[in-house]
């Protein structure tokens, strides 16, 4: 256990941004535990990296602060021995060398220059990939030469905004074991992401977002397991008897929805009940299969409320 | 809400201990920035085509005023140093777009984000930044001085003198005021962020607004123009005695760079990155 990032709230209120009239972040309350991979989710525009940019002090939170370790980002005097991050937009100057750019980091914080190799070597990235000028870079590259950046100081406490980005097969399972390696250090590690999929192969802990605000915030197995498990796909040729079987369920307590045309999903029921149920009543069933729920569907739910650009009406049962 | 309070425990000993101090640091950083591009070397090379250009073109001005038919103007023997002096008027603005593009590439390019991530005192990042600037452009100034001195000597021929110490002390003057300058323009861009609001900004400030103001019979306006830094830097370099001493305007000159450094530190810690 090292250090731990936080968001401290300022009169009963948390982290708040706000631009002209839009609040990005609303409100946020939180610490980010070390020794784990802590997923910071949220659809596109949620405020994720705004917070992000608030820890490491480049934007001003309009209420409350964001701390590492108890302090300001701004109060550091060698920040890169103490946070490590990797922002969307990488930051190089697309004039200067990938290895130029490091060197001048590690300079700005008394880190020695042999440190850069060792960084580049750890990111993946040859001697001929380093010495290319910014603009050459691929976006997986770019991305490479970023966390290359962030582990310069090597750092107790890393902050990887979308890490996955523009990375090939390869380059996403080296992200994942790489978040993995950190955190079983014994680092605080965040790591944002829009993809539900990426955070249930990474994360041990998970923050969830919506419109700026804390939906969620609780270990990945406890989400999933607490909204949409336990449901049954049911499948029939006959409308009028599966209806039949539909309201029996729902008279039970369970919430019954239709699936597709000839098929019910059953939340709140057995897959047991069910087909017991269809034999007691004759009907004919062409399938009938337990759904366990997935972290993509938990974050739906979770998230139906507050997706900034809903395609439609979504169904927000869970909330 | 999970809240594990831990103290941090002491660094271990695998991890480096930062060598030196973060302002030591910045300055390093941003010395490795600077030559890491290839824009600071055109910039310069810029700088010394502009003041050859000039500088040979004052000198021939000069040669001609003393050989034509009009007896009104004859500025006699000139010194090098004088036409060095001169030719600022435009190689000034080469020297200051290095202190300008400091600030507006690192916005240009969004690597602001990473250099205030490596020194998130937004002070502390500007004055590195105003230190190499100012060490740069002062060593380029003398550089200039002698670029200067070589093109016009031969011009000038009959007409030039190259007094050594006076001549070492005019391209020490220029090489103080580029300096400060090039360090107005750094916290002016820090303050307005963009390239172009900067310059007109830097235009308006060195040249246009006292030049305008500078009415021969009027009196008071030509006081007020006595104000501005480049007017000042000028009484500096020419070794005036009036309307101040010299010492007054270069004292005057780096007031405004001050101020322009307070600016923009200002500026940088209100606005997000």
């Amino acid at each position: 256990m090292r250090r731990w990032v936080r968001f401290v709230p300022s009169a009963q209120r948390g982290l708040t941004k706000r631009f002209g009239g839009t609040t990005a972040v609303d409100g946020l309350t939180v610490d980010i535990a070390p020794g784990r991979v802590t997923g910071f989710l949220g659809p596109n525009g949620a405020g994720k990296s705004t917070t992000m940019r608030m820890v490491l002090g480049l934007d001003r939170p309009t209420a409350g602060e964001a701390l590492v370790d108890g302090r300001p980002y701004r109060a550091l005097r060698h920040p890169l021995h103490e946070v490590g991050a990797l922002l969307d937009a990488t930051g190089v100057h697309p004039a200067r060398s990938g290895r130029a750019h490091l060197r001048a980091m590690a300079r700005s914080n008394g880190i020695p220059l042999r440190r850069v190799d060792e960084v580049l070597g750890l990111a993946g990235l040859d001697g001929r990939a380093a010495d290319k000028l910014g603009r050459s870079l691929s976006l997986g590259m770019a991305q490479r030469l970023g966390i290359a950046g962030a582990l310069l100081g090597d750092p107790p406490v890393l902050l990887f905004d979308e890490p996955v980005n523009g990375l090939d097969p390869d380059g996403v399972r080296w992200i994942r074991g790489l978040t993995r390696t950190l955190a079983g250090e014994g680092r605080t590690v965040l790591v944002s992401s829009h993809l539900m999929s990426e955070m249930q192969q990474t994360a041990d802990q998970l923050l969830v977002i919506g419109r700026g605000r804390l939906i969620a915030d609780a270990p990945v197995a406890e989400l999933i397991a607490a909204s949409a498990s336990a449901a049954v796909l049911v499948r029939g040729p006959q409308p009028v008897a599966l209806a039949a079987l539909g309201e029996r369920l729902a008279a039970e307590g369970a919430t019954v929805t239709p699936h597709g045309a000839d098929g019910l999903t059953v939340a709140g029921a057995a897959a047991e009940r069910v087909g017991d149920l269809a034999y007691e009543l004759g009907v004919r069933l062409h399938e009938l299969t337990p759904v366990t729920g997935s972290l993509e569907q938990a974050f739906m739910e979770l998230t139906a409320d507050s997706v900034e650009y809903a395609g439609g009406a979504v169904g927000s049962e869970a909330r | 809400m999970t809240t594990p309070r831990t103290v941090a425990p002491a660094r271990p000993a695998s991890r480096p201990v930062p060598a030196g101090g973060p302002f030591t640091g910045a300055v390093a950083a941003e010395w490795t920035k600077l030559w890491s591009v290839r824009s600071t070397w055109w910039t310069l090379l810029a700088g010394v085509l502009v003041m050859a250009a000039t500088a040979g073109q004052l000198a021939i001005y000069a040669a001609n005023a003393n050989t034509d038919d009009d007896p009104a103007n004859n500025p006699g023997v000139v010194t090098v140093g004088s036409i060095v002096i001169g030719s600022l008027d435009l190689t000034q603005y080469a020297v200051l777009a290095l202190g300008l593009l400091t600030v507006t590439s690192e916005y240009a390019t969004g690597t602001i984000r990473t250099t205030l991530r490596c020194t998130p005192s937004r002070g502390r990042m500007l004055l590195a930044k105003a230190v190499v600037v100012a060490v740069v452009t002062f060593l380029f100034g003398l550089l200039l001085g002698g670029v200067g001195a070589l093109v016009a000597g031969p011009v000038l021929g009959g007409w030039g003198r190259v007094p050594v110490a006076g001549t070492l002390g005019d391209a020490l003057a220029a090489a103080v005021y580029l300096a400060l300058v090039a360090v107005l323009a750094l916290g002016l861009t820090a303050a307005l962020r963009g390239a172009v609001l900067t310059l007109t900004v830097l235009l308006a400030a060195l040249m246009i607004v006292p030049l305008s103001l500078q009415e021969p019979r009027i009196t008071v306006l030509t006081r007020i123009a006595d104000a501005f830094p480049g007017v000042a830097g000028a009484h500096f370099m020419a070794g005036d005695t009036d309307p101040y001493p010299a010492a007054a305007g270069v004292l005057l000159l780096a007031g405004w760079t001050v101020a322009a450094l307070a600016l923009g530190r200002a500026a940088l810690r209100r606005r997000d990155a």
